[in-house]
């Protein structure tokens, strides 16, 4: 009888980030007795942000970037836009924490380092998968069929909406579900100029706000957005969602949630008797401890690559191919988005309108390509949205002016003519061939270091180059004096495989237990009390920005598991 | 501007990254509380001798001079200048700036009876255009060409006025006085007026 062993945990949760967080905290609602586990450093809200509110004039070198310190340490890291100083301590050192970058094909694999993970890091945007989403798989063929269909979700992102605040506009749109919004950012004036231009030249194109988890009105403990600007340096007034901000404080006020930071684990114990997983073992990053915990249920929330990761280290007589593997498409099916500036527009309008404030998002224009019905003859299967900036030129995008003296100076401090730019995020495919795996080579701590085989395959080229030369039509139509465009667009040129950070897939759902890892519950087929709900469980990726669907999922799987538990079947 | 600068620029752009977020590295005690931290400026340098430093002070006169508001003098950017050359520069950078340098030390006084800092503002000028058409063949002119760390092989007027003109507007003085500075602003709003004498606002391209 199960019911009689003493476990140490009802559920162990591994990663704090922004599915590990809505784990402990919908879990720990239940009244579940869960251990948080996370590999990064404890970090408390508010106080641990050490970045937060500092002036240009108090940073190093004044933001230049220290080269070769940073491509020593964070050779990936350094490439992403929020990697500065004063967010360095939330990203994970890759000198010491190694893993194997090919040369030819490399991947690039952005990884957290603190209490909260890349919820403090995230861009923030999110949107709704649509029933065409859904669909995609089974309608062109690639990949596996959804288990899911959007009605199934759509209460779970109402729930998830509700609790993180996200602002937005509802469109009405079949290819975007509208969600729950607080009151939207307001808008510039040339961006009013172009979507009045669009609406008459481009009519197939909406330009909408960016649906973003920031608040524009408090919510319990949360105060609306203060506009300061740079959100990824941490937000003591929580204005931002974060695990940090939300669900780790929501988790802790049950108490029933233990949280053990510098936490790596290593490896799932299998019991064959009883066909589940009875322990978790760790090793302590700082002191090299190893230890074990025992639960009736665990969450694998620690993101797509460490989550498989941890499967496949996890190796038994019963699964010598890596834990819950029987189907072998475990490491299998990576995806990931291409993003970049499709184009971007000069623009002489609205030159007597500046703005105030820093809003913490451009404006976004939803997939229109290859919508049901329409766009018969296109020569790429699926789409791609943009997500827009708009800014005035300044001294920073001009400061290699020729002239010296009181004109240079007059003519640099003041805002020039606007530009307006579209970055293109388009979906990938699930090819069976892009994959993640363990290497020979081990790490300081004696696991196996992972490794990847990925590549973009001529649909994402394809999607790419549409991308760009509709983003100069729809440039053209707003008005844009002058436009530029990516060109030349193969897989050398465009983002690396893992660069959009919205890596996806490796151990995906499906109702084939032959031919998928996780049921339509995140809970592994092979066995029961396993539930994966971080990005390894997406069967296909949407062009869509991800951690909405992900926290969605995560909160209906906890559902069901805490329902099973009590019913007494896991 | 290179096919992947083009798209980092457009990742910059659209994520929103500031000027202070393109990274500079301290140290985890030094990074408690940025906020708090005294400026950058204030490091400790000794980097040029008095003549050098003499140099660098009049030239950033003349890119950036005081007139009705402050100049980069004022706002301390020599000391930037120094230290960026000191700590932040490659050795190859530095020994650009180093002929640069010490070809205006030994160069003017041969050419013109007089060393660099003793000579009239606008003859100062004048040797900084003339350096500045010599080198208008270089990339770092390039419009759009912004967005990177640095042009390692560009010549010593480009590195001095790159360094000038972002130690300026990246400066309290020149963030504060010549700049507009609002570090909370509480509200969006994206209609808001501009006179044709109206400065941008500090702290990046969006942040």
């Amino acid at each position: 009888m199960r019911e009689a062993i003493q476990y140490d945990f009802d559920a162990v949760v591994v990663g704090s980030g922004i599915t590990g967080g809505w784990a402990a905290k919908e879990l720990t609602e239940k009244g579940l007795k869960v251990l948080v586990l996370e590999r990064g450093r404890d970090l408390q809200h508010g106080k641990g942000y050490r970045g937060e509110h500092a002036p240009d004039w108090k940073v190093p070198y004044h933001g230049k970037k220290p080269r070769e310190f940073y491509e020593e340490e964070y050779p990936m890291a350094n490439r992403v836009y929020a990697f500065s100083e004063a967010t360095r301590q939330y990203w994970l050192n890759e000198k010491q924490n190694p893993y194997v970058v090919d040369k030819q094909d490399p991947f690039m694999w952005i990884r957290g380092n603190t209490v909260g993970g890349r919820s403090l890091l995230w861009g923030r945007q999110v949107y709704r998968w649509s029933e065409m989403d859904f669909r995609a798989n089974e309608r062109d063929g690639h990949g596996i069929p959804w288990p899911v269909g959007y009605d199934d979700i759509a209460p779970w992102y109402s729930h998830v909406e509700k609790f993180i605040g996200v602002n937005g506009k509802a469109e009405g749109l079949p290819q975007l579900p509208d969600g729950e919004f607080q009151k939207p950012m307001p808008w510039m004036a040339l961006e009013r100029t172009i979507q009045r231009r669009l609406q008459k030249k481009a009519p197939d194109i909406t330009l909408t706000n960016a649906r973003v988890a920031v608040l524009t009105e408090d919510l319990p403990g949360r105060s609306a957005c203060h506009y300061c600007g740079p959100c990824h340096r941490g937000c003591s007034t929580g204005s931002y969602f974060s695990s940090q901000a939300s669900t780790l404080p929501a988790a802790r006020a049950t108490g029933n949630m233990t949280l053990k930071s510098n936490t790596l684990v290593e490896r799932l114990q299998y019991d064959a008797e009883t066909g589940r997983i009875a322990s978790i073992h760790v090793v302590d990053t700082e002191t090299r401890e190893r230890q074990s915990f025992s639960a009736r249920m665990f969450f694998l929330c620690a993101s797509t690559v460490a989550s498989t990761q941890i499967l496949m280290q996890s190796t038994s007589e019963q699964f010598p191919q890596g834990l819950a593997n029987r189907s072998g498409a475990l490491g299998h099916y990576l995806m990931d988005h291409t993003l970049g500036m499709s184009g971007m527009g000069l623009f002489y309008d609205d030159m007597d309108s500046y703005y105030y404030g820093n809003r913490p998002t451009g404006l976004y224009v939803p997939r229109f390509r290859n919508l049901e019905g329409e766009d018969e003859n296109l020569d790429f299967l699926r789409g791609y949205n943009y997500q827009t900036a708009t800014l005035r030129m300044d001294w920073q995008t001009s400061f290699n002016t020729k002239g010296f003296g009181a004109d240079l100076k007059n003519s640099l401090r003041k805002p020039g003519p606007w530009l307006f730019a579209l970055a293109g995020f388009t979906e990938c495919l699930p090819r069976e061939s892009n994959r993640m795996y363990l290497s020979k080579k081990l790490d300081r701590f004696g696991l196996p270091q992972v490794a990847f085989d990925m590549r973009w395959s001529d649909n994402e080229v394809k999607l790419r180059q549409d991308a760009a030369q509709q983003a100069t039509r729809i440039l053209r139509a707003a008005g844009a004096v002058f436009t530029m465009g990516e060109e030349n667009i193969s897989p050398e040129t465009m983002s690396l495989p893992g660069e959009g950070i919205h890596e996806m897939g490796t151990a995906r759902m499906g109702n084939d237990p032959a031919q998928a890892v996780l049921n339509k519950w995140n809970q592994a087929h092979d066995v029961p009390n396993l539930f994966v709900t971080d990005g390894s469980f997406m069967t296909s990726a949407s062009c869509v920005n991800p951690s909405l669907t992900y926290m969605a999922f995560t909160a209906r799987a906890c559902d069901y598991a805490a329902t099973q538990l009590a019913a007494g079947q896991l | 501007m290179n096919r992947r600068e083009f798209m980092q620029c457009a990742t910059l752009i659209v994520t929103g990254a500031s000027a202070s977020q393109l990274g500079f590295a301290l140290s985890e005690e030094q990074s408690q509380y940025l906020a708090s931290a005294p400026n950058y400026i204030h490091t400790a340098v000794s980097y040029f001798n008095a003549e050098q430093r003499a140099i660098v002070t009049a030239i950033a006169d003349v890119i950036i001079p005081r007139d009705e508001t402050p100049g980069a003098v004022d706002a301390g950017v020599p000391r930037y200048i120094e230290l960026m050359v000191s700590d932040w520069f490659s050795d190859d950078e530095r020994a650009i700036f180093d002929a640069g340098l010490k070809d205006l030390q030994t160069r003017v006084p041969l050419e013109l009876g007089r060393p660099f800092v003793e000579l009239e503002k606008d003859q100062q000028e004048q040797i900084l255009e003339k350096l500045e058409s010599a080198a208008g063949d270089s990339s770092w002119y390039e419009f759009g060409n912004v967005l990177r760390a640095f042009i390692s092989d560009a010549p010593f007027i480009c590195q001095i006025k790159e360094l000038t003109v972002w130690g300026f507007f990246t400066s309290e003085v020149g963030a504060t006085q010549v700049l507009r500075h609002d570090p909370m602003p509480m509200e969006f709003d994206g209609d808001y007026p501009l006179s044709p004498d109206d400065s941008t606002w500090s702290g990046g391209l969006t942040a």
